[in-house]
């Protein structure tokens, strides 16, 4: 197959040689002079060596393996061919939807073969051959087809110059650098840092720390030189831009496993065995024919793009670990990375946010606290309970002091008082509030028998409302039962906030919304006040134009394009962009997705607005991108997606979403922000008097 | 399981007629007055036999409410059964049936089966619409008609079947193309063999394992 027409060869002297001979070793310099280091020497080059980076035969990119020796040193290059006219012309039908951002991204520059750990050929019957390089950090390069063959001269190639054998267990399967020392083996595994020298920076910056770290177990350096040596090259996650995360994603879910794999063997038998046959790589960052050794079935895990920030959970679960029982800034331990001790890794999993913390408890509530009441930093309390909700105590009459912390906190937190408010404060203003209360609630139920007759609106939406809370949360011990009087003071409550906000009334979903909260507060003015305070927020998720939620899903839409294009474009693809699949998560915060009291623990989460106000939408992309490979393997449709979604109730783990959430939210950082337009819910609108642009139904 | 055709059906129609509880007593064989009020979309399945053929319903079952209409609306898409319901205890229900009729109409594919069902029919004490009224409309707008009580089970299997062996006549008749997914009908694996192959094949044209 050739295609080189559509090529810009023309600086490329070496090209023409190549075309005709095809495969060859060439005994000296090349005369490509950009990307080698001076003194090199191009002992293997082969033309037409292509990443698939998805399944379509559009988006491969062809370019050129070469096997380059400096020195002792041997390198392993793999640089995409130019382009010319993309998109356009007679040329432009290939390739043509792959920019140069995304050929960089796959570009392989000057790999230290002892950085290799193993490659593992594939000569299918039917289509190209190709191979695997793992490195020995557990990182693995997208799949090299090798479309003009040569496979066998290239594994030759290298063993001329290299330790190359060939596996015991597997005949595809060629070891490079095979330590003898498992714990030597184990720390190489380790070396995520290495993940940042394939990145493509410039050829001499990554060659030398690439040898920096290849020497570090032969000189003996100890790990703080090699911390050292790693902070300057790994900037910390605040600096992280999308840019950055891109040039991770060479790093796959395989470093992952394979470093999980490693840990488990050492905690369980505190040996690394030199059995390798489970090792063998699963390549996320590429599609096709990919080796299967774990995890889901060969049909969805083969065609399915790579998640191009996986990797970022990779150091992030590490600099997780890490930081076990300490609250700092999420942002500045993104990318950071130390060896630990392993036993923290046992129970590695997909999560790659920061550990949960326990709930905020009475005792350190009083620590947040002056001795009048008033909040000391607010943002330290936000954080708090970002990272652990507030307890919940779920027998209140038991342990009061518990359930007014909860409800003091809920307040807070929805605004109803001020962070710097006092105790007596607080008390006094709930005193008016309730006053305040009961005189709106007065005014629908004064309305009489004659008056309600003349008042369809008021007789609909009661009816509606009458209707909905004996539909709401009924399997609750709170609200069940025959006659149940929380079943009327939701009611109440209701029916008292369509009269509080009468443009906007009563919609269904704000019946999710009220019955936690009356739960916690008990009370029908607390609750009230702090319903108020939600949908301030939530309100225009409920308008009746529905441009509350479509605003939201639209950005959520910004954002998975932004952290998963491949996500993204399989939704385009699919004519799913609308986001309509996950209407019922942001319409109602996830009530209907967790049990009840995950609802809660989400919903402190989500109130802190401490990384983002719209954390709930980086939730959202967590929840899909768990579930990717699933969707797209599968190839599910919009209605195939919605029904999965669905079904995805009960069954979603609270504390890894929130974990993902906040990676997402981390990892996006300014730019995910930007992409969120202002007044974006649950943002306050930009104009209040614009709120609620109602038309009646009624 | 398999079957021979699998159809889509959408049920439709103002909140707190019953849509939920019928698909609940289609599906499950119970009533449940207590359950939690439909936000987006459910689903429910289940197999029923035609024509000595397997073939399985899957039910989406909508949110009334007006305000989440739009979102409604696309879920439309590729079905091949309505059953549009009004609640013969509330006339309100029944006056709104137009709208949603055009909702159906227009966002639907034409060739969609669309049964009228007046729910709650335990209730006749508190009849609001007449049965001659539901006959009526169906009549006007080219519907199947029932009155049905989710409560009671009565003429809910009835609604749920008999809008199937049209949308299966219809197939026998040749109104749909059985190989195109947007008519909401997709052939089983195990069913009638059709012009259009398995759709699970491999591209690959070599035969044989393909792993």
């Amino acid at each position: 197959m050739h295609e080189t027409d559509i090529l810009d060869l023309s600086d490329d002297a070496d090209y023409a040689a190549s075309q005709q001979q095809g495969s060859r070793s060439i005994s000296r310099c090349s005369s490509d002079r950009r990307s080698e280091p001076s003194g090199a020497e191009v002992v293997f080059v082969k033309d037409n060596v292509a990443i698939h980076p998805t399944q379509y035969a559009s988006e491969r990119i062809r370019g050129r393996l070469r096997l380059i020796k400096q020195g002792t040193c041997l390198f392993m290059t793999w640089i995409p061919y130019k382009e010319i006219g993309s998109g356009g012309g007679a040329f432009g039908h290939s390739d043509a939807r792959l920019s140069d951002k995304d050929r960089n991204l796959y570009s392989i520059r000057a790999v230290p073969v002892t950085d290799i750990r193993s490659i593992r050929r594939h000569t299918p019957t039917l289509g190209w051959q190709y191979v695997i390089v793992v490195l020995s950090s557990g990182l693995a390069f997208p799949p090299l087809y090798f479309y003009n063959g040569g496979v066998r001269e290239f594994l030759a190639t290298l063993k001329q110059h290299a330790v190359l054998v060939r596996s015991a267990d597997d005949a595809n399967l060629f070891l490079l650098n095979d330590f003898q020392d498992p714990l030597q083996r184990s720390l190489s595994s380790l070396e995520l840092p290495r993940a940042v020298s394939v990145a493509p920076t410039s050829t001499s910056e990554s060659s030398s720390s690439s040898s920096v770290s290849s020497n570090r177990l032969e000189d003996g350096r100890s790990y703080s030189e090699y911390q050292k040596h790693r902070q300057k090259s790994n900037d910390p996650a605040r600096d992280l831009s999308i840019q950055v995360l891109e040039k991770f994603s060479l790093v796959t879910k395989f470093a992952r496993e394979t470093t999980s794999h490693i840990f488990g063997e050492i905690h369980n038998d505190n040996l690394i065995t030199n059995d390798r046959k489970n090792q063998a790589p699963i390549v996320l960052n590429s599609n096709n024919d990919v080796d299967n050794s774990g995890l889901e079935s060969a049909s969805t895990e083969s065609s399915v793009a790579a998640d191009p920030i996986e990797s970022l959970s990779f150091s992030k679960q590490k600099s997780s670990c890490r930081k076990e029982n300490c609250c700092e800034e999420a942002s500045t331990t993104v990318g950071s990375f130390e060896l630990v001790d392993c036993k923290e890794f046992d129970k590695m999993t997909l999560v790659w946010g920061k550990p949960r913390q326990p709930p905020l408890g009475t005792e350190e509530w009083a620590t947040f606290l002056d001795a009048e009441g008033r909040i000391l930093d607010s943002n330290d309390l936000r954080k708090r309970i970002f990272y652990g909700g507030v307890e919940h105590q779920l027998r209140k009459e038991l342990i009061s002091i518990i359930y007014l912390l909860w409800l003091q906190i809920w307040k807070i937190l929805l605004g109803c008082h001020d962070y710097d408010s006092t105790y007596a404060e607080r008390e006094y203003l709930s005193s008016i509030k309730k006053v305040e209360y009961e005189a709106l609630k007065r005014q629908w139920q004064s309305i009489s028998v004659a008056q309600a007759k003349k008042f369809t609106k008021f007789r609909e939406r009661k009816a509606l409302i009458d209707k909905d809370v004996v539909r709401t949360d009924r399997s609750v011990t709170f609200y069940d039962g025959d006659d149940n009087p929380n079943v009327m003071l939701l009611r109440d409550v209701l029916l008292t906030y369509s009269f509080y906000n009468f443009d906007l009334g009563y919609c269904q979903g704000m019946s999710d919304l009220l019955s936690p909260i009356l739960f916690v507060m008990e009370d029908e003015s607390e609750a009230f006040w702090c319903f108020v305070a939600l949908m301030e927020r939530l309100g225009p998720n409920f308008n009746r134009d529905q441009s509350g939620m479509h605003s939201q899903l639209f950005a959520l839409s910004m954002l998975v394009e932004l952290l998963d294009k491949p996500l993204h474009n399989y939704f385009k693809q699919k004519d799913c962009l609308n986001y309509f699949f996950c209407f019922r998560w942001v319409l109602i915060q996830f009530k209907r997705e967790f049990h009840y009291e995950q609802t809660m623990r989400m919903w402190e989460v989500l109130w802190t607005h401490y990384l983002s106000e719209h954390l709930h939408l980086y939730a959202c992309v967590a929840i899909l991108k768990k579930h990717r490979k699933k969707i797209m393997g599968e190839e599910m449709d919009f209605d195939t997606l919605l029904k999965f979604i669905n079904d995805l109730s009960g069954h979603i783990d609270l504390d890894a979403t929130l974990r993902d959430a906040e990676a997402l939210c981390v990892c996006a950082g300014e730019n995910g922000a930007a992409l969120i337009p202002p007044g974006t819910p649950p943002s306050l609108p930009l104009e209040s008097n614009l709120l609620y642009s109602q038309q009646d139904e009624l | 399981m398999s079957y021979a055709y699998l159809f889509k059906y959408i049920i439709i129609g103002d909140t707190g007629v019953g849509k939920s509880c019928l698909l609940l007593q289609f599906t499950d064989k119970r009533f449940q007055p207590v359950h939690d009020l439909t936000i987006g979309v459910e689903f429910g399945a289940r197999m029923i036999t035609i024509d000595n053929k397997p073939i399985k319903l899957q039910i989406w079952d909508t949110a009334g409410q007006e305000s989440f209409r739009s979102i409604t609306r696309s879920y439309y898409r590729g079905a091949a059964g309505a059953l549009l319901v009004y609640d013969i205890t509330r006339r309100e229900t029944f006056n709104h049936l137009a709208s949603w009729l055009e909702d159906a109409r227009q966002h639907a594919n034409a060739n969609m089966t669309i049964m009228l069902i007046g729910n709650k029919c335990d209730l006749a004490h508190r009849r609001a619409v007449s049965t001659e009224e539901g006959e009526q409309f169906a009549k006007e707008n080219g519907l199947i008609f029932m009155e049905a009580s989710a409560k009671t089970a009565q003429n809910v299997e009835e609604a749920f079947i008999s809008t199937a062996a049209t949308i299966y006549k219809k197939i026998q008749d040749g109104v749909f193309d059985v190989s195109n997914e947007s008519y909401g009908i997709k052939v089983g694996y195990g069913g009638i063999p059709g012009p259009s192959g398995g759709r699970d094949g491999s591209t690959s044209q070599a035969g044989g394992c393909c792993s």
